[in-house]
């Protein structure tokens, strides 16, 4: 435990004229300091692998999404923000989402998505800015949600790495 | 109440009229002499967010302070208890929406109460490290919001200059600048890699003297003296009696530490001082923060130490609570069972816990009960912040007006906390 201390200002302190040009001394300072302003719009923050940006699904090199529509992440997204209607399809993998959309306003970027997914099938993109003239312009669908693997690669290498865990009990 | 105020006493004229007569009136008083019902807030910038006080006002001083909170008011507990426990972690973001890791680490800290989950040594040194920048976050926003009302505008961007450095380790970190979610249940999602520990390392560099420039415009400047000194007085038997806590508390002279007094997550280990005040001032609480966050900055700095040596996972290995790594999910059958089992039916034993965490703003608390099944039966939490707001009425009686703003920042509370 520390005691902190308090000290009554002294007279020099209580008069205006010293202290108005110590307390400019500082401000002024600043005069000659790089500026850290960012001019945003134009100069957008940099994003990495590590940017949990709005989620995307993963269009395999086959062409075909990796989803399976089994909900996994339907019921782990916390805002309710994923609705997926799921069908048979012919691919061997028999299941395929017919409808798969988030909802991008009720979405809060949480990455549970992408934990939960079984299937490596989404993922979290490092794309940000979401503007539209119109609420459902902004549900996005399955079209809007797909992108090629390699664009994600960077994140599904980043999420792996995240993923090295327990390997002492592996054998 | 004790006797701490001094101010005036009150001259109230009372305006009397009985029908049939001219009262004789006071023209220079537009008022008469009846008391002014002043309604500060819900929308008023120094309320920090959506807090209404009625203030009754005879003249320039306060008669009677009427805070009235809940506009902020989103139901997080009754939202706990229909989402599942691991649904809430970003909710607990958005509490007190200053420290989201904070907030984080007190939620999963009450679960594993509850589960009796050790966490592993490297995920506390991690927690540690995290709760101590939250807590460097939290308090730089007060100097910073305390600093606008009273008119130091300057000091509004020298703390957040700070306070953009450290979103921008937590953004290096999590992949958000706010509303991280980062811990999990049995730890935290992910490691602090070199990157980050290199990032923090110059930040905690640089923290002192941004601090000691802070410190240098405002602990001496005479009008941040004048407006904070002998302001709000809280005795210790007061501040006990209101059960405050956090720096409100220790400004006034008791020395209750939670990280001291309960440790938890390892703080047993790190070498640190508590401030505590001698008055119970605003100028006394605005001591206690400045040198907190040196003391956090040293805890941080010791925790970055430790990170070299303490290694090992940041999650418990254990899978009923924790999901399995993405790579055995692919290749073995049991591994996406506990997947499937882990994200939609996820269950802590049943009974109660409670743990209390020292958050920048004091005893942040959750109290879960669960019978067993994938949602909590109740979930409650303890906001420090409801406490300071309850003490307002009883500082700000017979105060000037003016004092109300030193009053109302100097309390910090965080509305998304107090209305939850
Ligand atoms: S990031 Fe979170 S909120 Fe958004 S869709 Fe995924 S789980 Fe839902
Ligand atoms: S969890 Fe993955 S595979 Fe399952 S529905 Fe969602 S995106 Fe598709």
């Amino acid at each position: 435990m520390v005691i902190v201390q308090r000290k009554e200002l002294t007279l020099a302190e209580r008069l205006y004229l010293p202290e108005i040009f110590r307390g400019l001394s500082i401000t002024f300072r600043k005069f000659f300091e790089k500026p850290i302003t960012r001019q945003y719009p134009e100069e957008p923050l940099p994003t990495d692998e590590v940017t949990r940006g709005q989620p995307r699904l993963v269009v395999k090199d086959d062409g075909n999404i990796a989803c399976v529509s089994c909900g996994m992440c339907e019921i782990a997204c916390p805002a309710y923000a994923i609705t997926i209607d799921g069908g048979e399809t012919d691919r061997q993998i028999e299941r395929e989402p017919k409808r798969f959309e988030i909802d991008m306003l009720r979405c809060i970027l949480c990455g549970f998505c992408e934990e939960a997914c079984p299937k490596d099938a989404i993922f979290m993109s490092n794309e940000l800015e979401l503007a539209d003239y119109t609420r459902r312009g902004l549900i996005y669908d399955m079209e809007k949600l797909k992108r090629p693997k390699s664009a994600l690669q960077p994140r599904i290498d980043y999420v792996y790495k995240i993923n090295k865990r327990w390997r002492r009990t592996q054998a | 109440m004790s006797g701490a105020q001094s101010g005036p006493t009150l001259t109230r004229q009372v305006f009397e009229y009985t029908p049939g007569t001219r009262p004789e009136l006071d023209h220079d008083d537009p008022l008469h002499g009846e008391l002014l019902k002043l309604n500060m807030g819900p929308q008023h910038p120094a309320t920090h967010g959506v807090l209404r006080l009625g203030v009754t006002l005879d003249g320039e001083r306060i008669v009677d302070v009427d805070p009235d909170v809940g506009f902020l008011h989103r139901g997080k507990e009754k939202s706990c208890e229909s989402l599942g426990w691991h649904k809430f972690f970003p909710h607990t973001d958005r509490l007190d929406y200053v420290q989201p890791l904070m907030n984080n680490i007190g939620y999963a800290l009450a679960l594993e109460k509850l589960g009796g989950i050790e966490v592993p040594p490297r995920a506390k040194v991690v927690r540690v490290l995290l709760m101590e920048l939250s807590r460097i976050m939290a308090h730089l926003i007060y100097i910073g919001t305390l600093g606008i009302d009273l008119g130091a505008v300057t000091i509004f961007f020298y703390s957040f200059r700070q306070r953009e450095e450290l979103y921008k380790v937590v953004d290096a970190y999590t992949g958000h600048r706010m509303n991280n979610t980062y811990v999990r249940i049995g730890g935290v999602y992910a490691d602090v890699d070199e990157k980050v520990a290199a990032m923090i390392e110059k930040f905690l560099a640089d923290f002192p003297a941004a601090l000691d420039e802070i410190d240098a415009m405002l602990t001496r400047n005479r009008i941040w003296y004048d407006r904070n000194r002998g302001i709000g007085v809280i005795s210790k038997e007061d501040a006990v009696a209101m059960s405050l806590t956090g720096p409100t508390l220790r400004g006034s002279g008791v020395n209750w530490d939670l990280r001291r007094a309960q440790p938890y997550s390892g703080y047993e280990e790190y070498d640190f001082d508590v401030p505590v005040g001698s008055v119970g001032d605003c100028y006394d609480r605005y001591l206690v923060r400045m040198t907190e966050m040196r003391e956090a900055a040293k805890i941080a700095k010791q925790a970055l130490d430790k990170l070299k040596t303490v290694k090992g996972d940041v999650l418990i290995e254990d899978r009923r609570y924790v999901l399995p790594p993405k790579d055995l999910v692919h290749s073995s059958m049991e591994e996406l069972i506990f997947q499937f089992k882990v994200v939609t039916d996820m269950r802590l034993p049943r009974g109660e816990a409670y743990h209390g965490i020292e958050s920048s703003k004091g005893e942040l608390g959750f109290l879960v009960a669960s019978d067993g099944t994938s949602k909590p039966l109740r979930c409650h939490i303890r906001a420090p912040g409801l406490m300071n707001i309850q003490a307002l009425p009883m500082l700000a009686k017979g105060r000037l007006f003016s004092d109300m703003v030193s009053l109302i920042g100097s309390m910090d509370f965080v509305m998304g906390e107090v209305d939850r």
